[in-house]
């Protein structure tokens, strides 16, 4: 063989080699099944004809299934595998699903939780110990849930547990008993959390590839009703194109997080695809810096941001916000006023300013110029350039800072006009946790100077308040004084957009919270 | 030979320690951490409390060269240390990337080569004709397409329309089909553009009018230029080894490949360290060894290259 030849044949044997060393499948690596896949998809395990298997597009995927890890509860949810003591329902209340009923007792500091008669998918009935060893464990291994270090945990007999704190804990079903990473799981016949937890959820586990796809067949031994689904599987896929062709070849029946091309092509088509599109619980806010701006300015731009445009520019994909919550929920009664161009100008101009020959306006020779932090997520980009642009049209300037890390830069520092931000504002159905992150004195929006005594006294009475129309009604008003300071403006909030193809229901697509998935009462025709 | 094999291990170990030294400086000045990005992954706000004893727990509030020093300890000794994400081995991590990465770069890079070798030869020997012509819009579109438009494409014409080909596929042949595709059509135009260029330079040089005028059959005179270019064909080949193999975020994300690159972008958003430094020290040593390689390769296609050490 002549030289020119050996770089072909070393190239050659090369690629030969690592084809043929790397291309092999581990069984965990089976495709899954599909039983409407077309006939140039790959080969999957043949389903019984009049088998009901969901096939769905999910957005991220995780190395580990163990529930009380990170946030990988999240998705054992979705994937119907865990379930946990109470549920978030689609209109924010919560209810009992492993837990029978509660009752508080001791001044409000003894939670008594009395349990169904549950049982893990293996058959072996869910006691008070085992409940009470889970949150336990979930102490141990996730940061967020350490507060629980400060409770006490008794049973008595097989169904009931007694939850002690300190302090009276309100929150204690929001916060930790409906959080999906308090699932219950059988700690004692989980041989691998990571791959194969034993829980009580609608459906098992059947195979598990880390970070990439989840297939799930049904429970057999679900304690709560009859799982009209045989098995689902969850392909990960990232990308929003590959998502919407997936959607068009056939390949999968349903997903959520529709960006707005896609919506606008399966609205286009109602025959074929369902849409369904709800209000959710992300929330986009911006916050306006008291220290810099004044009571007039702060006005002026909140008389001037219009969310109903914003909404309408971001196709769908958000619904305009008045305050942090959905309009539903009981703590989301709160009012603002509608956008009106030429009460802003009348602020400014009773501050001092004037136009100038450039049309901007501007007090002692200065130029009212604001700067707008923002990073690239969540559609922020383009909330920054709205809100520029309706800002110049009343004559104000404004220039936009984008960092990759708001919370190490503009938020840690203060240094903003305008700060735009991005957050889960209802966690699971109780206000608590958003005013306290967005508006106490100890959290990380305090430099922008809003927080006041005042407020800070009804966060501390919100704390403790146990009666849930009470809590409403001093979360609206806590929200309200941040609306009528002027000192935040909500914007939208994400709406789940999901999409199916006719006759799949239940896959959550009308639960604003993004750790609900398919269950028992999921079906596709 | 040896001597300049070892010298250049030296020169691999010393760019290996600069590039992780470096990289680790950069993510360490960079704002935001791994606590804060982990913790408040899907958009749930966490106490300062609650990250700063995350933080320690994770040993990110000990100073830079402590953090680094540990890591590179760590790394002599063969342990990568873990992800600060998921606590999963970031060896296991970068190995099973990299097989993915490793079937997805070479399979593209035979399909490019070997669709490229014989268009530019013809294309070469028929320069401005109607075939040079339409190779040539070939290669421009396929370089100047950016790569996640070629994706669609494809996937829009060969799955949606077509049925062709699956679109959630696993990591099998058929699923390979699609990335592979992708991934190779730009490099297959600039392969045709670059090869064109080496094969038209050895066509104008003497040696070839002179065996042409003295009769040599054409395919001697062909398989003179086929061994001379190799050298500069093997330099192209090599460096598209090399950038392969850092993976390809965008390929690898809309036909959920798992390879390095789609890796390598999480951990840079979730500052995972250890996962960046296992990455980065992994593609310095591939860009340095394929280098290393195509030099052996030299001596070996040209033995006149063996006295001078080895080096083209």
């Amino acid at each position: 063989m002549k030289q020119g030849g050996k770089f072909l044949a070393l190239l050659l044997a090369l690629c030969m080699i690592l084809a043929l060393t790397a291309c092999g499948k581990t069984a965990q690596e089976q495709p899954a099944p599909s039983t409407n896949a077309p006939a140039g998809n790959d080969p999957a395990p043949a389903q019984p004809a009049n088998s009901k298997y969901l096939r769905m597009a999910v957005n991220f995927a995780y190395p580990s299934l163990d529930a009380h890890k990170d946030y990988y509860g999240w998705y054992t949810s979705i994937y119907g595998v865990t379930e946990t003591l109470f549920r978030v329902g689609n209109d924010l209340s919560i209810s009992p699903l492993l837990a029978k009923s509660y009752s508080v007792q001791d001044e409000d500091k003894t939670w008594v939780i009395e349990l169904a008669d549950a049982c893990f998918s293996n058959g072996t009935p869910v006691t008070a110990d085992m409940v009470k060893r889970n949150l336990e464990r979930l102490n141990e291994v996730n940061e967020r849930f350490s507060f629980i270090n400060d409770f006490t945990f008794e049973t008595d007999g097989d169904k009931t547990l007694f939850i002690k704190t300190p302090e009276i804990f309100p929150t204690m079903l929001s916060d930790l008993l409906a959080a999906p990473e308090a699932a219950i799981m059988d700690l004692d016949a989980t041989a691998d959390f990571d791959n194969a937890p034993i829980a009580t959820g609608p459906f098992v586990i059947k195979s598990f590839k880390p970070e990439g796809d989840v297939e799930v067949i049904r429970n057999d031994n679900y304690w709560n009703g009859a799982v009209k689904l045989d098995g689902a599987t969850f392909f990960y896929m990232p990308d929003a194109d590959s998502k919407l062709m997936a959607m068009q070849s056939d390949e999968i029946d349903c997903y959520t997080s529709v960006d707005a091309a896609a919506k606008e092509i399966f609205e286009a088509d109602p025959a074929t695809y369902h849409l369904t599109v709800i209000p959710a619980t992300r929330l986009q806010f911006y916050v306006l810096n008291m220290t810099r701006l004044s009571d007039n300015v702060r006005a002026a731009i909140n008389l001037t941001v219009d969310s109903d445009a914003i909404a309408a520019y971001l196709k769908g994909t958000t619904s305009a916000a008045v305050g942090p919550f959905g309009a539903s929920a009981p703590y989301g009664q709160v009012t603002k006023s509608s956008p009106d161009p030429d009460a802003a100008k009348a602020k400014l101009e009773a501050d001092g300013y004037t136009l100038n020959a450039d049309g901007y306006y501007e007090k002692d020779g200065k130029v009212l110029e604001l700067n707008i932090c923002y990073y690239q997520s969540r559609q922020l980009p383009d909330l920054a350039v709205l809100m520029q642009e309706q800002l110049k049209n009343i004559g104000v300037k404004a220039t936009l800072t984008v960092q990759e890390d708001p919370d190490a830069t503009y938020v840690a520092t203060g240094d903003y006009d305008i700060a735009l931000y991005c957050m889960i504002a209802d966690k699971a159905g109780d206000p608590y946790y958003c005013v306290k992150e967005l508006f106490s004195k100890e959290c990380k929006w305090a430099k922008a100077g809003f927080p006041t005594d005042e407020v800070e006294a009804l966060i501390n009475t919100l704390q403790y308040e146990t009666d849930a129309a009470q809590r409403a009604a001093l979360a609206n008003q806590i929200v309200q004084k941040t609306i009528d300071e002027n000192a935040f403006g909500y914007v939208g909030l994400f709406n789940k957009v999901s999409v199916a193809k006719p006759g799949v229901t239940g896959f959550s697509e009308n639960c604003p919270f993004d750790f609900y998935g398919i269950t028992a009462d999921t079906d596709i025709a | 030979m040896a001597q300049y094999i070892g010298r250049r291990l030296i020169q691999l170990a010393g760019i290996m320690i600069a590039v992780s030294f470096l990289t680790f400086l950069l993510m360490y000045l960079s704002p935001g951490d791994a606590a804060e990005k982990k913790l408040g992954a899907q958009g749930i706000s966490v106490s300062e409390e609650i990250i700063e004893k995350t933080r320690e727990s994770m040993g990110l509030n000990r100073p830079f060269l402590v953090q680094y020093g540990d890591w590179a300890l760590h790394a002599l000794q063969g342990d990568l240390g873990e992800s600060y994400k998921d606590n999963f081995p970031v060896a296991e991590k970068l190995a099973k990337g990299l097989r993915y990465t490793a079937i997805l770069a070479l399979t593209s890079l035979a399909l490019a080569f070997f669709v490229a070798l014989p268009l530019s030869i013809l294309t070469a020997l028929k320069k401005d004709s109607l075939i040079d012509d339409v190779t040539r819009l070939f290669s421009f579109a396929g370089n100047s397409l950016p790569n996640f438009l070629i994706s669609v494409l494809l996937m829009y014409f060969l799955c949606v329309k077509a049925h062709l080909l699956p679109l959630v596929a696993n990591e099998s042949v058929k699923g390979l089909i699609m990335p592979c595709l992708a991934l190779s059509i730009p490099i297959c135009g600039r392969f045709i553009r670059q090869f064109r260029a080496e094969f038209l330079e050895q066509l104008a040089k003497p040696y070839v009018s002179g065996a042409m005028l003295r009769g040599v059959k054409r395919r001697y005179i062909l398989k003179n230029v086929l061994h001379n270019a190799s050298i500069s064909i093997m330099t192209i080949v090599g460096l598209s080894i090399g950038t392969l193999f850092g993976g390809s975020v965008v390929i690898e994300t809309v036909f959920r490949w798992p390879g390095l690159g789609k890796l390598a972008m999480d951990a840079i958003t979730n500052r995972d360290y250890p996962v960046i430094q296992g990455f980065v020290l992994f593609t310095s040593t591939v860009y340095v060894g394929i280098n290393l390689l195509i030099d052996i390769c030299y001596a070996w296609v040209d033995p006149r290259l063996r006295g001078k050490g080895g080096g083209a």
